[in-house]
């Protein structure tokens, strides 16, 4: 399977997704106007991904500064995807990264550690 | 130069720090809330009320983007629309708020009002349980959002959502305030 990678702009984040790691990486901002657009790509590339591995745990590392609504949905629906694959078996290890004064990020870390709480989902405070 | 006078005044006894009126782009969106962060760093202390700002200010740009009545579709995607946008401080009650004002469909009237009537009604703990609620049935999802916009504006805002409508020339615009 190819790896996925997007450089970051202004209002999109850095996307890092490699299938022979295991390591997903996602950082930056995140307020596009075409968030779901956007984000086709990464769900279809999870999605895939989870379908083929096996015997590997999965780190997933989100540090995400400022997400728009939308995004907001964008990371419900990965979280969504993260947490079939988990109750199909695959281990998935994810750390929620933000900055010790971005607060908005810690809450929202919080909040999806609340919705999702089948999976194991670190909150990593960034000195 | 009566016209930049009188503005002025206004502008100033209503507190305003940031004014835009104009086409609002994508591109413009960035550059104005990422300019104007690095601006009120300078001014404003607590990291948290830049934060709600920096939310707040790109939830009703990219309002006014999506709904303005008058919006250009360049892309498949990519809208630019007229809109106006400020942000300012009410002396008053010691706040700073984002504002802004766009022409509406006559038919977004009754949806806007019901939206926003409704989150309004919401307390904290259950606007959080709302928005969860919307994430997950994606009942209000569309082309470029999740329409969960107003309830991130309501969970940043220290008061509840002002609105109104205005009929300016037979053209129906929509105005909100949210004090951080």
């Amino acid at each position: 399977m190819e790896n996925l990678f997007i450089e970051a702009t202004k209002y999109t984040p850095k996307i890092d997704l490699n299938a022979d790691s295991g390591i997903l990486n996602i950082a930056g901002k995140s307020y596009p106007e075409n968030t779901f657009e956007f984000y086709k790509s990464t769900l279809t590339w999870i999605e895939e991904y989870f379908e083929n591995v096996s015997g590997k745990k999965t780190v997933v590392n989100l540090d995400l500064e400022y997400l728009n609504s939308s995004s907001l949905k964008a990371y419900f629906d990965i979280f969504d995807i993260l947490e079939t694959s988990h109750e199909d078996g695959k281990e998935i290890e994810i750390n929620w990264i933000y900055d010790e004064d971005n607060d908005i990020a810690q809450e929202t870390g919080e909040d999806f550690i609340e919705d999702f709480e089948e999976l194991k989902i670190n909150l990593v405070e960034k000195e | 130069m009566m016209n930049v006078s009188n503005m002025r005044s206004v502008m100033s006894n209503e507190g305003v720090l940031f004014s835009f009126s104009g086409m609002i782009s994508q591109s413009l969106v960035s550059f104005m809330v990422e300019t104007g962060r690095e601006q009120f760093e300078y001014k404003i202390e607590d990291s948290k009320i830049i934060h709600k700002m920096f939310i707040v200010a790109i939830e009703q740009l990219q309002n006014i983007m999506s709904y303005s009545r008058d919006k250009d579709i360049t892309d498949a995607n990519k809208y630019v629309s007229p809109g106006l946008f400020l942000i300012g401080y009410d002396s008053f009650k010691e706040k700073y708020y984002i504002n802004s004002s766009n022409e509406i469909c006559d038919d977004d009237k009754e949806i806007v009002s019901k939206k926003i009537d409704f989150i309004n009604s919401l307390e904290r703990t259950e606007l959080k349980k709302y928005l969860r609620d919307k994430l997950r049935s994606a009942e209000d999802k569309h082309q470029r959002g999740a329409g969960v916009g107003f309830i991130e504006m309501a969970k940043r805002s220290s008061e509840k959502l002002e609105y109104n409508f205005e009929t300016v020339d037979g053209k129906l615009y929509f105005h909100i305030l949210t004090y951080i």
